[in-house]
């Protein structure tokens, strides 16, 4: 299987004030096409920071990233900005959709940012995924006057519409509830299943992250001590609540 | 859509969006556009009146006059033998509309009861074409100034020698041999007063001033020429063609000096040269004494260009800083999907330019119908004001060009505005934009 994502003793500084606090300290990781891969951790441990490597939104401090076998710390600003068009979707915690927009428009706008598409081929891809995602009736509602995970569905089929190799979701069931938040992973998972797209979601709820193929744990900025490149065995998993069907390991 | 229409879709909807910030902005931007073009207006009206007031009363567009000197320090204002310089004129100045031959002297008039100094046209009433519209009389009429021996005063004058309709005057004045000389004239019309020019101006009928000054019906002060308004704008270059041609017709010239004629004597006096020789002047030239009112005109509306331009800048640069902090996030999102630096400094340039054009339109509107407005109610100035107006009333003339300039500066200022912020907000990084708050 291809490796999308690789990632060799990343380290990740911010800087508050005068002190200088390591968010990620040397994180080697590697994520094949097609995972379902979740990263677990508390708050604090480092996934976001992670994900925002991944996603190509953040540099790091030392190490290397490759994102579909390009190293981003050798790329400019538009070429990182044109990657992230191409090859990544984002699924955010707090949805982040545009609330100007509508819901066609919302999903549409990576279409549009890409330029590669004609309009009726555009409307038509917008409306198939709205379609999958249960959201064909409320093409021409605004954000606002849609449930949160209403909203999160629109932002998967932004992430989606543009048929990237990797969607990167931050804690995406973080601010709904509980069956709202089931239905969403039941909706990514089923997605990666049927297009092979490679998710990986951070969260550090047990129960969103016994639905991964994979877990990797963070703590501290680092990747648990494990046998397996910081994954998480099926008993690991299992201690979390939930033995994951079918889990691959690269 | 492409990604340019999309960018112009949530410039507008967030426009919409925030409907109050729209609403304040808007309306500040198109009070300052409403602002510009009755400055702009005020200022234009202003030149209009004086141009057109100064160049029926004292010049033409273009004046051939020039100086005949009887002995080498001896000068008169005379063009001798004039209809022969018409003649070249008519034939070399296809701009031309229409000239008319103006006497030109300086004398004491005297009255009963007292005396006043002042510049003395000669005119041919019958060849007047604007001046029956410019001088507005308050009695009498024109037509009896085609007889010999009558004189137009203004209000002022009149109140100054305390005379009226039918009362005789009297004109002194030194001829061009140096011998003093008086004409007695009858004051068959009263003007109102029309600014500085009437402070120091009386008319004469052409024959009435000849008669003073001795002089042969072939001589006349100079020949207003009244060109047509597409020529107004390159006087100078038209001035300098003239000067050629006038030369190449045989006449001498005298060196341009940009000075009205009463302002030459000395100089011509000092000159080694005896006969006629012609001089080209602008109406700026023989106004040049008093073009610093149009100056500081200009000057005083610049001023206020820049303030109202800077208040824009100011209220626009903070109002996109507060709208762009607002949507840092969203910012950080749209570059994290993809979206180029170029593309999110394009989308606030956008909001920005359709808030001036929205309140630039209904700012030119506005200062459109105000002026209309202003011109209808026929707003009387004071007395120290009309001397520099030129007019008893305001008069605004807004201008398509100017209305257009307004709406185009407005317009670009405020988009302009925007740049600075929201090439600052294209600059962060995506992970802080999206992390930012508030």
């Amino acid at each position: 299987m291809a490796i999308i994502v690789s990632i060799r003793n990343a380290t990740k500084d911010y800087r508050l004030g005068k002190v200088l606090v390591p968010a990620l300290r040397g994180v080697s990781l590697e994520v094949n096409s097609g995972e379902f891969l979740s990263i677990a951790g508390p708050s604090g441990s480092g996934k976001t920071t992670l994900l925002n490597l991944i996603g190509c939104v953040d540099t790091p401090t030392s190490g290397t990233v490759e994102v579909a076998g390009r190293n981003t710390a050798e790329l400019g600003e538009r070429a990182l900005t044109r990657l992230r068009l191409y090859t990544i979707g984002f699924i955010f915690q707090s949805f982040n959709l545009v609330g100007v927009l509508d819901v066609f428009r919302n999903v549409e706008l990576p279409l549009l940012l890409q330029r590669t598409l004609s309009s009726k081929e555009r409307a038509e891809r917008v409306h198939s995924l709205l379609d999958r995602v249960g959201l064909k009736e409320y093409s021409d509602h605004r954000p606002s006057e849609l449930s949160g995970g209403q909203r999160q569905r629109v932002a998967i089929a932004r992430a989606l519409v543009t048929r990237p190799q990797l969607v990167l979701a931050d804690e995406p069931t973080a601010n709904l509830d509980s069956v709202t938040g089931q239905n969403i992973l039941d909706l990514m998972r089923e997605l990666n299943h049927a297009d092979g797209t490679t998710f990986i979601f951070s969260t550090h709820d047990a129960r969103v992250m016994s639905y991964a193929n994979a877990v990797i744990r963070l703590a501290d900025g680092k990747l648990s001590d494990t046998s397996d490149g910081g994954r998480a065995t099926d008993a690991e998993v299992a201690e979390l609540g939930h033995v994951s069907a079918g889990a691959s390991q690269p | 859509m492409s990604s340019f229409f999309l960018d112009l879709r949530i410039a507008l909807l967030s426009l919409f969006e925030h409907k109050r910030r729209t609403f304040l902005l808007g309306a500040a931007v198109a009070t300052v556009t409403a602002l510009l073009v009755l400055l702009n207006g005020l200022s234009a009206g202003i030149r209009q009146t004086l141009i057109e007031t100064a160049t029926t009363i004292s010049t033409g567009h273009l004046n051939v006059g020039g100086f005949f000197k009887v002995t080498a320090g001896r000068g008169s204002p005379i063009v001798t033998d004039y209809q022969k310089v018409v003649e070249v004129v008519k034939r070399e100045v296809p701009e031309l509309d229409f000239s008319v031959p103006r006497g030109r002297g300086w004398g004491k008039i005297v009255s009963d009861s007292g005396s006043t100094q002042a510049g003395i046209g000669g005119i041919e009433i019958e060849h007047e074409r604007d001046f029956k519209r410019i001088v507005q009389l308050s009695s009498g009429n024109f037509e009896d100034l085609a007889q010999p021996n009558t004189i137009l005063l203004f209000e002022s004058q009149i109140k100054k020698l305390q005379v009226k309709i039918g009362d005789a005057v009297t004109i002194s004045a030194q001829t061009p041999r140096g011998v003093a000389n008086t004409v007695d004239c009858r004051v068959v019309a009263i003007a109102k007063d029309i600014g500085l020019l009437s402070q120091w101006n009386v008319f004469v009928s052409s024959d009435s001033l000849r008669s003073l000054y001795q002089l042969r019906p072939d001589v006349t002060g100079a020949i207003h020429l009244h060109l047509h308004p597409k020529a107004l704008k390159d006087l100078p270059r038209l001035a300098a063609r003239l000067r050629t041609s006038l030369e190449h017709a045989g006449y001498r010239l005298m060196e341009p000096d940009p000075k009205p004629f009463f302002m030459k004597f000395q100089s011509v006096a000092r000159e080694d040269w005896t006969g006629q020789k012609l001089d080209v002047t602008t109406w700026e030239d023989e106004l040049s004494f008093m073009m610093w009112t149009l100056k500081a005109l200009d000057g005083l509306t610049f001023i206020l260009m820049l303030i109202l331009m800077g208040i824009v800048v100011t209220g626009i640069m903070n109002t996109m800083w507060i709208a762009i902090r607002e949507r840092t996030k969203e910012i950080g999102t749209l570059r994290a999907m993809g979206m180029q630096r170029g593309s999110v400094v394009r989308m606030f340039f956008l909001e920005s330019l359709l808030l001036g054009i929205f309140g630039g339109v209904t700012g030119v509107t506005l200062g459109v119908s105000l002026a209309a407005l202003l011109n209808a109610a026929h707003i009387h100035v004071p007395l120290t004001v009309q001397i520099f107006l030129m007019s008893d009333t305001l008069h605004l003339a807004v201008l398509p060009t100017a209305m257009l300039s307004a709406l185009l500066l407005v317009a670009v200022v405020t988009g302009a505005a925007s740049l600075f912020p929201s090439l600052r907000a294209a600059r962060l990084k995506p992970v802080d934009a999206m992390s930012h708050f508030g």
